[in-house]
Formats: structure tokens, sequence, C-alpha cells
């Protein structure tokens, strides 16, 4: 209506007066017509000054000015104004019309309607609005999503594409009419991007080839009442039994205040759940899930929110998961330097977990060993391991309280690379010979350890103090420190536990290191007792105390805080550590035909990278083919190697990699990937407004509604590129003008009659 | 290459007598229970906490006349319990702490002590609080070493003291293949250990406890809980070893027993 009122007042749409430029076409020079105007008014005025009875200097002030302002309006229209747009030439310039065809576009947001039917309704073959581009442009057709391609006409889309990338398409579709003259492209979408590609360069790539880009933005900004589950991060892959604590993000319209479920399904069977209080309308609430993956192979876990009554999108409120729960044996290797109750019962708390082997190499005397848990008389029997192919065999190395003495320089550079390069799990235990009181400030091993040597102390072994251990934010969020089954729980189960006692002062954590529990004692302040850094490949954590179980001992029977707290300690400790060949796959799925990248890093004995060695993968898909894929060497990555396979199916496919070595065969862990069409489409599906109005403003273009667009067709006229003519509006006969002069003069009248001057 | 058997026994016997000797010549009676403020028991307890403590039970019972009270949980204490820990030391590299140390079995404390020292249980009465002290100990990790009591009265009288704090557990034979004869010594015989008096005369048994045994109770688990060793007294061998009336070979032997018990108890 506004628009209408603009338009029936000065004759053209507002867009005309800013495309256009004013000039004035007057037969009579402009050098005459503006000094007899000039004299006119100077007339007007000396005539008003001439005038006696009860006109005050106010009175005549305002009546000149109202008759100067006549003069003037009468003279602009004299002057006879224009302006000059630049105009397309009809039928010599070419328009792009690119529509959306994913499956958001089917959403019916709108009424009853989907918003493809905007599509049907507005650009349809006999359609006024593409009757009317055809009058001034030769149409050009595309449909995009997660592809695009030029049709014919927009009859045969069927809106089923499994994603929205709109940058692609626009540079795709500029590319393809780049020979001919673009006056410019419709872009027909809700704007619900969810391509990787970004869109900057896109639309500098357009701005420079003088493109603009008209977008037309279909359904709503925000539902009335949607759920919406988001950024659901998973590992890959977890050792059978392990606790997991996923965070993900909840956001919601028209549920403000509501109480709902987030559920965890391991393939259709409920193994976790957590109540949220959804926040105001459009606040998102990060969501914390815990949970355990008891069943082995490659699972897909489900993480949903049950369909509340009235949503309008019920597709974005779950996401999945593949997590390869792997059911192999990890072999740990626990060094203790003297027996202690620390080993007795570590060893009872993952005794019942089949899937980690503790290898038990404790020294009972000066220079007698005990053995626990290896595999033949040979494993261990001159001590601790003295080769890397010795010690790299096991995934991760625990240390009781050794003095560093025990061991030569060799060794102690060997567990350092046994972290930073091999990848393996190092833990250290606090003890009498632990840490500076055991003499490793300044070792190799030190490196390793999140946390600072502290010396103050000195090798005092009569130091020791007694720590109230708390968790600390970080901790909250580890599995470790989740001893009881909600956060809740688990920060009320920490404040029971008795005291634990240490002989070692930790010092700072080191830069990159966090702390999961913290401990304040009587004479030491609050210190790390539990902190972890990335050393290389590896995970380093120190534990600062000496008896944890007295958490066994001491509190209730049916308390299992001991055991949940060492198992998922060790879990945690081997959760990264890399095999001699391991897959790294860029998703836990993809699309049918869209390439799926192999990465293979291949290590020898001692976890030295190998080169030029010859990797396959063989890629077993859901129907059972099998097809190979040689990975080859990336020159730039040692031990690195990489290839790729397009999926023609959907499916679970298997990945198997082997490598030949000059040492021999090696196998990789199998790897999974589901292919399967994407469901991202209904997720973030509302209408993006300010992505379209982006695009638009940067290429010049407009951004329209279904209530706007009919005016599509004149703007791109005027507003295009291509070939272009100057076409000259008149705006002397403007109704706006002749208004003012009526009103100026009425204006007039009435001032006259109230001042008694008529 | 290991070295052969006799040899290290002979090396054990030998650093036993040196060792007990210099116990027997710094052993006291002391305070015999608790840490009075002030004493040099109380200081040392203040001290860091030791890996190892081993822990004396103390239990109610009956005297020889059948009446409450008596000592019989004190029987040889502290030196057999200061001796034993000379050797331990000396032996293992265990950070033990180096005084006798008891607990009453229905303290909450002594949860804090993983390692049980209970004899002459023949005399044993539990009351219902010491029975679930004892019970909650063992069935939360806590170990137990059962020593220095004879003949079937005395069993019996165990037996029905055991049947109160663990009944859904038998008490079955150990046999000589499981682990706790091997974890620091190889043990490959029972030997009958007698008291000093017994040791002076030649003869090794009490009462009718002619044949030693090593028995225990095992958890839902198969994890031994309790070692019974009945028909023996390893405490006595151990606070007399230095003594020239007392044979060296039944210490040696009691030692072995004891330091195996103590690395079996801290590791299984």
């Amino acid at each position: 209506m506004p628009g209408s009122i603009f338009e029936f007042l000065f004759k053209y749409r507002p867009l005309v007066f800013r495309e256009g430029r004013l000039t004035f076409e007057s037969p009579v020079a402009l050098a005459l017509l503006v000094p007899a105007i000039v004299l006119l008014s100077a007339i007007a005025v000396w005539t008003y000054r001439r005038v006696g009875g009860k006109a005050t200097p106010g009175d005549r002030l305002v009546l000149s000015i109202i008759r100067v302002a006549t003069l003037a309006i009468i003279a602009f229209s004299l002057l006879r104004p224009a302006l000059l747009v630049s105009n397309v030439v009809p039928q010599q310039n070419y328009v792009g019309i690119l529509v959306d065809d994913s499956r958001s576009m089917r959403i019916t947001d709108n009424g009853d309607a989907p918003r493809s039917a905007f599509v049907g309704q507005e650009f349809g073959a006999e359609s006024e609005l593409i009757r009317r581009l055809e009058d001034r442009f030769q149409l050009r057709y595309f449909r995009f999503s997660s592809n695009s391609e030029r049709v014919t006409d927009l009859a045969g889309l069927d809106y089923t594409g499994s994603r929205t990338r709109i940058a692609p398409a626009l540079d795709r579709v500029r590319e393809e009419l780049a020979p001919v003259p673009l006056s410019g492209l419709v872009v027909i979408t809700d704007g619900a991007d969810n391509a990787a590609a970004g869109l900057t360069e896109t639309l500098l790539a357009l701005k420079a080839a003088q493109v603009p880009v008209y977008t037309v933005g279909l359904g709503r900004e925000r539902y009335d009442r949607d759920i919406e589950l988001s950024r659901v991060s998973t590992p890959r892959q977890v050792l059978k039994g392990a606790s997991l604590v996923v965070d993900l993000l909840v956001s919601q319209s028209g549920f403000a205040g509501e109480t709902v479920n987030v559920v965890v399904e391991d393939e259709g069977a409920i193994v976790g759940s957590q109540e949220v209080k959804l926040p105001a309308d459009g606040e998102p609430v990060p969501v914390r899930v815990h949970f355990t993956a008891d069943q082995a192979g490659p699972r897909r876990f489900t993480f949903r929110v049950p369909a509340q009554t009235g949503e309008l999108v019920l597709e974005n409120n779950e996401q999945d998961a593949l997590i390869d729960v792997r059911d192999n044996t990890i072999k740990i290797l626990y060094f203790e330097g003297e027996p202690r109750f620390e080993v007795k019962f570590i060893r009872r708390a993952i005794e019942e977990e089949k899937n980690l082997q503790l290898v038990l190499l404790q020294r009972t005397a000066e220079s007698k060993f005990w053995r626990a848990a290896i595999d033949s008389p040979q494993e261990l029997e001159h001590g601790f391991p003295r080769t890397r192919e010795e010690l790299f065999r096991y995934q991760a190395l625990i240390l009781g309280t050794v003095e560093a003495s025990v061991f030569t320089h060799e060794q102690m550079r060997m567990m350092a690379d046994f972290v930073s390069e091999r990848g393996g799990g190092l833990l250290t235990l606090g003890g009498r010979h632990s840490y500076a009181q055991g003499g490793y400030a300044g070792t190799p091993l030190a490196d390793a350890l999140p946390v600072e040597i502290e010396t103050s102390y000195g090798t005092d072994t009569t130091f020791f103090d007694s720590l109230r251990v708390t968790p600390t934010r970080a901790g909250l969020a580890n599995p470790v420190a989740q001893i009881a089954p909600t956060e809740d729980a688990s920060a009320k189960a920490w404040e029971k536990l008795p005291r634990l006692t240490t002989p070692n002062p930790l010092g700072s954590l080191k830069p990159g290191a966090t702390a999961l529990l913290v401990g304040k004692g009587d004479h030491l302040g609050d210190q790390p007792v539990l902190a972890w850094q990335r050393f290389g490949r590896g995970l380093a954590v120190a534990l600062g105390v000496q008896d944890t179980w007295l958490w066994q001992m001491v509190p209730p029977l049916e308390d299992m805080t001991h055991e949940t707290f060492w198992r998922q300690m060790l879990r945690w400790l081997v959760s990264s550590t890399p095999d001699q060949v391991t897959v790294t796959l860029p998703a836990d799925r993809a699309a049918p035909g869209e390439a799926v990248r192999l990465i293979a890093e291949v290590d020898d004995a001692a976890f030295l990278r190998v080169n030029n060695s010859a990797v396959i993968a063989h890629v077993t898909r859901a129907d059972g083919t099998v097809e190979d894929v040689p990975l080859d060497w990336t020159i730039e990555q040692d031990g690195e190697y990489q290839g790729a396979f397009t999926p023609p199916s959907t499916g679970l496919y298997r990945i198997d990699v082997e490598a030949t070595t000059p040492a021999g065969p090696l196998k990789a862990r199998p790897a999974f990937i589901s292919i399967e069409e994407s469901r991202s489409e209904y997720f973030g599906s509302q209408l993006n407004k300010s992505l379209l109005q982006r695009i638009a403003r940067e290429t010049g273009g407009r951004f329209y509604t279904p209530a706007t667009v009919r005016t599509l067709p004149e703007d791109l006229s005027i507003t295009g590129r291509g070939s272009t003519i100057v076409e000259e509006k008149e705006l002397w006969d403007m109704p706006v003008l002749l208004l003012l002069v009526l009103s100026l003069m009425a204006a007039e009248w009435l001032f006259r009659r109230q001042k008694g001057l008529a | 290459m290991r070295r052969p058997r006799t040899n290290r026994a002979a090396a054990t016997a030998a650093v036993v007598l040196m060792l007990a000797s210099t116990s027997a010549r710094s052993s006291g009676q002391g305070d015999r229970v608790t840490d009075r403020p002030g004493t040099e028991r109380a200081k040392l307890r203040a001290q860091r906490p030791h890996a190892f403590y081993f822990t004396r039970g103390i239990y109610s019972g009956w005297s020889r006349f059948g009446r409450r009270g008596g000592g019989s949980w004190a029987t040889d204490w502290p030196k057999s319990d200061r001796t034993f820990l000379t050797v331990l030391q000396r032996l293992t590299n265990v950070d033990a702490f180096p005084e006798e140390h008891g607990v009453l079995l229905d303290d909450p404390e002594l949860r804090r002590f993983p390692f049980l020292y209970i004899l002459e249980v023949g005399r044993m009465g539990l009351t219902p609080g010491e029975a679930k002290g004892l019970r909650l100990y063992m069935l939360n990790g806590g170990f137990v070493m059962v020593d220095d009591f004879w003949g079937s009265y005395e069993w019996a009288n165990f037996e029905e003291q055991m049947r109160a704090v663990l009944p859904e557990y038998p008490i079955e034979e150990i046999p000589l293949d499981h682990e706790i004869f091997r974890t620091f010594y190889q043990i490959d015989e029972i030997i009958q250990v007698p008291q000093i008096g017994n040791a002076m005369t030649g003869r090794t048994w009490e009462q009718d406890g002619y044949v030693p045994h090593v028995r225990g109770i095992f958890d839902d688990k198969r994890r031994l809980m309790m070692v019974i060793n009945w028909n023996t007294d390893l405490g006595d061998a151990w606070e007399w070893a230095e003594s020239p009336y007392y044979p060296v070979p039944y210490s040696t032997y009691a030692f072995k027993v004891g330091v195996n018990t103590v690395i079996y108890a801290m590791s299984h």
C-alpha cells in the first residue's frame, strides 16, 4: 500500500528514482528561466511589503514564503524535469532463473501448501510473471540442490534434493551464461544452505562480472512450534562397554518453559536419556547425555526428542551417529615400583573388563619382579621393556611409584616417544617415588606430563597432605569423573568420598593441559589431582594421589565409585591410541554418488612411518560386492596414503585396509561408513532471509518475498545489466506537484481569512 | 638364570637370624593399642602414611576359664609383629609401618588397613558389631590372615564364628598350586610350625592338631579373602626367630609364608 501511494503521487516506483538520474528538459534556457523566476519572486515579496492594513511583518513573511514556494513549484514544472533510466533492450538480454528443488521446499509452513507451490503458481509457464519476464528477456531455467543443472522448464521438479548448495549453483550458472548478455539471476529458495563451501568468493565473482542476483525467499523465518536437535558430536570408535558423554544443542520455538526428554537409542534400544527444560523461544540450550556402548560392531546411535504436539517439522527432532564399538583387547602395561594396595584394587576394578588386559610388572624387591596377565613366559622376562618394539606393543603405560633412576636414559626417552610418536596413553600415579620425589624433574618423561614437576619440596619423602578431591567443570564433562548416572548425581557423589593422601605436591598445569580433578589439602592449596594433555599423538595423564583404593574400602559395599573411576580412566587412556595401520574417513556418512576420501597411516613395529608401502582398501558395499581402491602415498606426509571411492548405493559400507611393508603385511581394523540420503535439509530449514538479502545486496540485486515479487520484471529491466537503452521518464506531470500548488494556494487563502486580510 | 632354592633359603635364613636378633634387642612392650598423644608411636603414626600396616584385629574372646575377656588377640604382641616387619622390609621393598598396629574389628577405621592378622581364634567370640565389621571389611576387599589355633575343638569355635561373619561362603582347602604359594617364594610343602615350648621338645603339634592345613575363604569371583593357617603357629616362629632354642627352619618357613601372604594380599 505505501508503495502504491508513492507511485500514485510520484508517478513511478521508488526504485526508478533510485536508479534514475535527474535531468531538466526545458525548451527555454536555464540561463533565462532562473533569473525570470527570481524576478517574479522579488516582485511578489515587494508587493506584500507595500500592503498596509492589518498585516504584520510576520504575516507578510508567511505570505511571501507561500507565494515563493508556489512559484518555485511552477518553475520546477516549467523546467521539464525527467529521470534518465537505463532500461534493458527487450529480448536482447538473458535472465537465469534458479529454483531450489531440495526437500526443504516441501515444508508446508504457509497454510496448507508447500513452499514449492509458489514456484508453480508464480513461475509456471502460463503465469503472468513469466509472461512479463518473457516480454523483456530470454529466460533460462536451472534447478539446484546438492548439484545444479539446466532444465527446460520448472514443471518437472520433484523437490527431492538432499542438500542445498547455493554458491556452487550460482558459480555454475554464471559460467554457463557468461557468453551471453546477462541481465541478472533470479534465485527462488528458502535459503537453508547447508553446503560446506563459503559464499564470499561466489559473490565477489558475481560482482566482478556485474551480474546482480535477485533472491526470492520462501517460507517463514521462524516456525510457530518446532524443536530441533543439532551439533551432536560423538567419537568415531570406542571400546565395548565405554561410557560416553555427548553434548548436543536443542533449539526451539513455541515451547518455552516446557520440559522435554532427550533420548539416546542404540539401534532402537534406549540406552540413555536426559530431561531438559526449554528456555525462551529462539534460545538454544546445550544438553549433555550419558550412555554406555554395550553392543559391539558398527552401531547407529540416535539422539531424539519425541515429537511434540503441533510441531511443524518432525524430521529435525533427531540426529544419529555411527559409532564403531570395538570388541578387541587392549593391552596396558602397569609398572609398579613396590607392592601397594593400589595395584590390588585397580586390578579388581577392571577384572571384569574383558577388553582390557592389564599386564602387571610389579617390583617386589630390589631386583625381583612379579608379572601378571602376561601372554607368554617371555613377556617382560628382563623387566621393563628395553626396546621400542617391546614397549610399543602396549596401547597404554601406567607408571606407579618407581624412581627415575630405575630407567636408563634410553628407556626414559622411549617412554616419552611412546606417547608422542606411538600415540600411546601414559598415566603416572602418585607415590613416595613419583614426580619430584622420584627424581623425574628434567627428564624426557617430565616433558610429556601435563603438570610441571614441583621441586620446591626437593625429594623430601616425609611430606604428605590429605586432599579433598573434587571435579572441575572440565572434569564433570569427562567420562572419567562421571561416577554417577547424571552430572548432578556425580557432583554430589564426589562430595561424599573419603579424602586421599599425596606425598607429591604437583606443580602448575602446563599450557594446553586440563585439570579434571583438583584437591584442597591441609597444607597445600588447590592443586591438580588429575590432569591431562595431548603430547604428540598420544595422551599423557597425571594422577597426583597414592591411595584411590580408599574409595573402595571405606564407602559402603554397594558404592561402585572406585570401579567406575578406574574402568573409565583406562578406557579413556586408550580411546585414541592408533594401531600400526589406521584408516580415517571424513565423516560417519556420505550421500550416494558423493566421493568418499580415505586416508591411511602406516607405521612399522617401532611406530616409525613407512613410505612406499603398497596399500589397498577393500570396500565392501551393503550388497556384498567388493571394490578394491588403491591408496597412494601423499608424499607430503610420511606414512600417509590416500584414495577415494564413490558409493553408488545406500547402506553400510565396510572398509578393510591392507598394507604390504618390508616387514610383512599389516591390516587395519575395519572402518565403517553409512551411505544414505542426507537429512540435513530439515535442519535450519527456516527462511534464511539474511543470507538471501546479503546475496542480493552484495551483487546489486534485490530481495523479494512472495508478496513483493510482482515487481520483479520491471525491477530487472531497470536495474539489470546487459544491453540497455536510456529511457526518459517525465516528472513535470507528477500529481504531487499539482497537489502541492493547490495546497499552498489553499493555505494562503486560509491564512488571509484567519488574519482578516482577505 | 635363577639361583638354586637351597642357596636362597640359606641366605634367607641367615638374614632372618641376623635381623631377628636386632629386632629382639630393640623391641619392647610399648603401647599396646592406642597411640596416646606424645608417645613415640603417636609421633610415628602422625608421619606420612605408609603403604602397608601389619594390623592386628582386636576381637572379643573367651579366657581359658570360659570367661569373656582375656588377651587372645594380643598373643605374641608386639614382638612377633615387629620382628616380622623388620624381616619384611629387609627382604622386600614394601613400604611398611615399622611397628605393631592394632584396630578393633568394629572400628570403622579398620577399612583403612586392607591387611588384617588375627590369631588364637580358637578362643574368639565375636560380638555382632565385630562380626559385621569383619564381614564388611572382607567383602569390600580387605584380606585376613588367620594364625595360631589348634585342634578340632578350636576349629569348631572358629568355624562357628565365621558362620556369623560370612555364612554364604564355605571354608576350603587351598591347594599347593595356588598363587599365594609362589608370589615371592616358592613354597612346595606345608610345614607345621610349633610354638617355642613344643619346639624345644621336638613336638610340633598341640591338642589333636597333628596335621597343618592352609585353608581359605573365597568370594563369588574366586578371590581369596581369608587365609587360615590351622594347626601351626607362624607368629611364634617370628617372635622367637633369634632365640637359639627355636629351630631356624621353622622361622625361615614362617617368614616365607608371611612375606608371600603380604605380597599376595597387596596385589590380588
